[in-house]
């Protein structure tokens, strides 16, 4: 029956509704952008689900029992790794689907194959300041350009799970590649004349862009997340900037307002809120609607210096 | 300091000037955490305005808040038990992990996550604007207005609300006034101090100022002086010692009241000890050597684990480890102190290096910029290292401090429980 519909799926995937196709492959993602990156490749032939909401703090979700059910029928589980989800380990293992398990063959470490930035070694870790990234920085997905190993990674398992519906998955990722690469243009030629532009993060959760797009990220307002600066660490801030002439915040939508506004009052420098995640903002609804968003606002705030 | 603390020092005035008023009341109602269960029931309130779409920054989401804090403050008010079954306690913590507990629910289908209400949760006293400011100050006066016109009543029905029964007060309508402008007060200030800071400022001044007078008018003079000195020694301990500055303030509340009660307790010392004798000083001296017996086992039975006793013991009077360590082993120690020093300096000049060349302050070519990290990298190798060193030595020194130190602290610890511990409470000389 699967043999004899196979290419009348091919066929319904390309021609779009998949009526009468064998059922789409259930997959579970950890984040949105994980999720927006499987559904560019899997198109309709995949119906993914994200584990953490956009606006979620994917370090601290509490689990809900339709997702464990659904992790359960889950054939593919995609996953940021690094130590990003500290609680999916017992997720996993109460799902009881041994396929979704660490190095299973549902098991897919998106960060696997992505050079990673602030990867210390454990040793010299140590001694830095608080740092809740130990294994890298993991808001890789923040690079558009990772994005091509990462859809190459979802691209790999997913035709491993279908092995009949490969065509389908490599010319959706194809065709997602296209749009990223005017995408890319797009976006370097925006932020080309700011090259070099000096900022202020809220949070450490930009330095794949920053790196990418050619921004220089000087200091971090908020080093650890959830502990307030000091006083003597805000004074100190606030009197670099000033003295260095940086007149860009970048903050995150959750970013503490007040305290934005102050180190913004401060220094007279303005403040960009980028949105860190696919759907945290309604405007940023897919992979590449979310870098147009945060490029959009990047070159208003430093047009407006 | 003084220009970016002197607003939150301003802040900590008013609220200390409203919050101990409250504070006497709430002590001798003996609802202490009804202060945190109505700031939960807040934040519950500022859930639910996320769903309804309003901005939590807004005066919609402002105005959930206040709603549902003073829909509890009519429930406490409701439940205020005389003698019943259960206590009003219990009611207060139900409300509390209930609350809670739907702020969860209610946050998993908010279009927004819970980040904005961790935050107003923990307050942010540093970056209070001038205007949150006036705007407490300009509620409280008004409430400290007619509180002070009602201040007859509202006593009474705090204090003895028997009295106010019989004196034909209706106790329900003077509760829910109390609450409601505690539910005012409480919802106000968590949006600008947090929750834990409010409770310090409600609880903490009330309870010394408790401890040492018995007049209300005392009570409210002195927990006020105490509130303002706390506030300005936390703020100056944020700024010394580099620490966030909510939880400094509420960690100086805490040092506060126990230097209150560390002076309460030597005075009595000193009054048991004239009235007794030495005698007096038994039980201490019995618990003493408990404890010194305690720490006697603990290094027999398990010399790897964290001594830190030992350690303060050692860095303080370094003879204690060199004295099990033979002279090789010292010479290494010193030179590793040594070295440690030399590679802490290094890095800490090299790592301001890194930041003036980030900040654009001091220029650096790339090459020479990759050369510095690369250099970084290796001297915090070093630095390791040495910490490594130091950290073998000092387990080879506990290895042989184990028994020589730990039988000698075991036996006489123990002695001298028993010593002390035995004639006056026979019963009890199971104290070792």
């Amino acid at each position: 029956m699967r043999r004899f519909l196979a290419p009348l799926a091919l066929s319904a995937a390309l021609a779009g509704p998949a009526w009468g196709a064998p059922a789409a492959l259930q997959v579970a993602a950890t984040t949105t952008d994980l999720k927006a990156l499987v559904e560019e490749v899997g198109g309709e032939r995949v119906k993914v689900e994200s584990l953490a909401g956009a606006t979620h703090d994917p370090h601290a979700i509490e689990i809900k029992p339709s997702q464990i059910a659904r992790l359960k029928r889950s054939a593919l589980l995609v996953r940021i790794g690094l130590d990003h989800e500290p609680w999916l380990a017992r997720v996993v293992v109460t799902a009881g689907n041994p396929r979704l398990a660490p190095g299973g063959e549902g098991d897919l470490d998106a960060s696997k194959g992505i050079a990673l930035l602030q990867s210390e070694t454990p040793r010299l870790r140590a001694d830095r300041r608080a740092h809740v990234h130990a294994f890298g920085n993991p808001h890789y997905w923040l690079d558009p350009e990772n994005a091509r190993a990462m859809t190459a990674a979802i691209l790999e398992r997913l035709a491993r799970l279908r092995p009949e519906e490969r065509a389908v998955f490599a010319a959706n990722r194809g065709r997602f590649l296209a749009r990223l690469d005017a995408g890319l243009v797009r976006w370097r030629r925006a932020l080309a004349p700011y090259r070099g532009a000096r900022a202020v993060v809220v949070h450490e959760s930009w330095p794949y862009f920053s790196e990418r797009f050619g921004l220089a990220i000087v200091a971090a307002i908020e080093p650890t997340p959830g502990v307030p600066p000091t006083p003597a660490t805000l004074a100190e801030l606030a009197q670099r900037m000033k003295a260095s002439g940086v007149r860009l915040i970048i903050a995150e939508p959750y970013s503490d307002a007040s305290l934005v506004r102050q180190v913004a009052e401060r220094t007279g420098a303005r403040v960009a809120v980028l949105i860190p995640s696919v759907g945290a903002d309604p405007a940023a609804g897919d992979y590449l609607a979310l870098f147009d968003l945060n490029v959009k606002r990047l070159t208003a705030a430093l047009a407006a210096q | 300091m003084i220009e970016l603390l002197a607003l939150p020092f301003l802040a900590c005035l008013v609220l200390t000037l409203m919050h101990v008023h409250l504070g006497l009341h709430v002590l001798a109602r003996g609802v202490i955490f009804v202060d945190l269960a109505l700031a939960q029931v807040a934040a519950l309130g500022l859930t639910v305005a996320l769903l309804a779409g309003h901005s939590l920054q807004g005066e919609g989401a402002y105005g959930y808040a206040l709603a549902f804090a003073v829909g509890g403050a009519v429930l406490f008010a409701l439940t205020r038990t005389r003698g019943g079954a259960v206590p009003q306690e219990a009611v207060i913590g139900i409300v509390y992990a209930v609350s809670a507990a739907l702020a969860v629910i209610v946050l998993d289908r908010a279009p927004q996550g819970g980040e904005h209400i961790k935050q107003l949760l923990v307050g942010s006293i540093l970056t209070v604007s001038a205007g949150d400011v006036a705007a407490l100050a300009g509620l409280y006066a008004a409430i400290g207005v007619a509180h002070w016109a009602l201040r007859r009543p509202l006593a009474e029905v705090s204090l003895d609300p028997e009295g106010a029964v019989r004196s034909g007060r209706a106790l329900v309508f003077w509760d829910i006034f109390f609450y409601a402008s505690f539910a005012l007060v409480v919802t106000s200030s968590v949006r600008v101090a947090g929750v834990l800071l409010v409770f310090a400022y409600l609880v903490v001044p009330a309870a010394i100022a408790s401890l040492f007078v018995r007049s209300v008018r005392a009570r409210l003079a002195l927990g006020w002086a105490l509130g303002a000195a706390v506030s300005a020694a936390g703020l100056w301990a944020s700024w010394a010692w580099d620490f966030p500055t909510g939880a400094t303030l509420v960690s100086a509340f805490g040092a506060a009241i126990a230097l209150a009660a560390a002076g309460i307790g030597t005075v009595r010392a000193a009054n048991a000890i004239r009235a007794g004798g030495l005698a007096a000083l038994r039980p201490a001296a019995a618990t003493l050597g408990g404890l010194l017996a305690l720490a006697g086992a603990l290094l027999l039975a398990l010399p790897g684990m964290d001594h830190p006793w030992l350690d303060a013991v050692e860095s303080a009077v370094p003879q204690v480890r060199q004295a099990f360590l033979d002279d090789d082993e010292i010479e290494m120690l010193r030179d590793t102190e040594d070295s440690l020093a030399r590679g802490q300096a290094d890095l800490d000049r090299l790592r301001r290096m890194e930041q003036d060349v980030r900040w654009g302050t001091l220029a650096m070519d790339p090459e020479r910029e990759e050369r510095l990290r690369q250099f970084i990298a290796g001297r915090a190798e070093i630095v390791a290292g040495d910490q490594l060193v130091l950290r073998t030595l000092r387990a080879t020194a506990r290895e042989r401090q184990r028994f020589p130190l730990g039988l000698l602290l075991a036996i006489g610890g123990g002695a001298l429980a028993f010593f002390f511990g035995r004639r006056r409470r026979p019963a009890g000389a199971g104290l070792a």
